[in-house]
């Protein structure tokens, strides 16, 4: 996966075949995971916070809905159509946005499947096992976010 | 008959008489981004640059003290933009809290 472009609010990226393939499928496992409960403080002991930490955990609910049902708009034909040796993506600022939360998403929700590691290193076990699909995902997650994100001017 | 003195008008004393708003009065909240080891650094300044309107300059140094520290206090604010700006850093799945600021 390559940045190939940017005018002005609008994004390209060329992928090769395989990447293509992997990253339609990749959006149609979110959410991985199902909701887990975030904190909204370590140390706020006012009353109001269990009130906060409830709205969070509403308005995360609601906006993982919202991905879902953007998701599946992220990889239409029109959005990764054929180009020679692969796929041209091509994304409004909003999508790439709303992409790099849902394989953000991915990525943790591997990870904490995984049982939320220190190390990112690969599982010892050869066989297939369920730890290293959440392995795999993990990473494949992580790789399109880094490339989606890049260096460039944002 | 005596004469009536001219009332004297003596200078008001220099009392400072500063009213603080209701805004100076409600509690103030840090907006901390807290590490960890899966989220990814050009990830994370992208993200402070999106929620802030950052430079680059000024989201990666916030990122490395993430980063190196463990934690990095990204803003002050009254409890409903604190809480908004965990909302938006939580959408992106950052390990992000407010915390009070007294």
């Amino acid at each position: 996966m390559k940045q190939v472009g940017q005018k002005g609010q609008i994004w390209q990226y060329t992928l090769n075949p395989v990447e293509a393939d992997m990253l339609a499928s990749l959006l149609k496992q979110f959410p991985l995971t199902s909701d887990f409960p975030a904190k909204i403080s370590k140390s706020d002991t006012d009353p109001k916070s269990a009130e906060r930490e409830k709205l969070l955990n509403e308005s995360l609910a609601e906006h993982r809905k919202e991905l879902k049902k953007r998701a599946v708009n992220l990889v239409t034909s029109e959005k990764l159509r054929p180009i020679e040796n692969g796929r041209m993506l091509t994304l409004s600022a909003e999508e790439r946005e709303n992409m790099l939360q849902i394989l953000n998403d991915i990525r943790i929700g591997a990870w904490r499947a995984l049982g939320k590691p220190e190390t990112m290193e690969s599982p010892i076990a050869k066989d297939s096992t369920p730890a290293q699909a959440y392995h795999h995902l993990m990473n494949l997650a992580g790789y399109f976010v880094h490339h989606l994100v890049g260096q460039g001017s944002d | 008959m005596p004469s009536i003195p001219e009332p004297v008008t003596f200078p008001s004393p220099a009392i400072e008489q500063r009213h603080r708003s209701d805004d100076e009065l409600a509690p103030t909240y840090y907006v901390i981004c807290w590490n960890d080891p899966v989220n990814l650094m050009n990830f994370v300044t992208h993200v402070f640059m999106k929620i802030f309107g950052w430079n680059r300059q000024k989201a990666e140094k916030h990122m490395k003290e993430v980063h190196e520290k463990g934690k990095s206090v990204l803003a002050r604010e009254g409890a409903e933009k604190a809480e908004f700006y965990v909302h938006q850093l939580q959408h992106y799945k950052l390990h992000a809290t407010m915390e009070p600021a007294e």
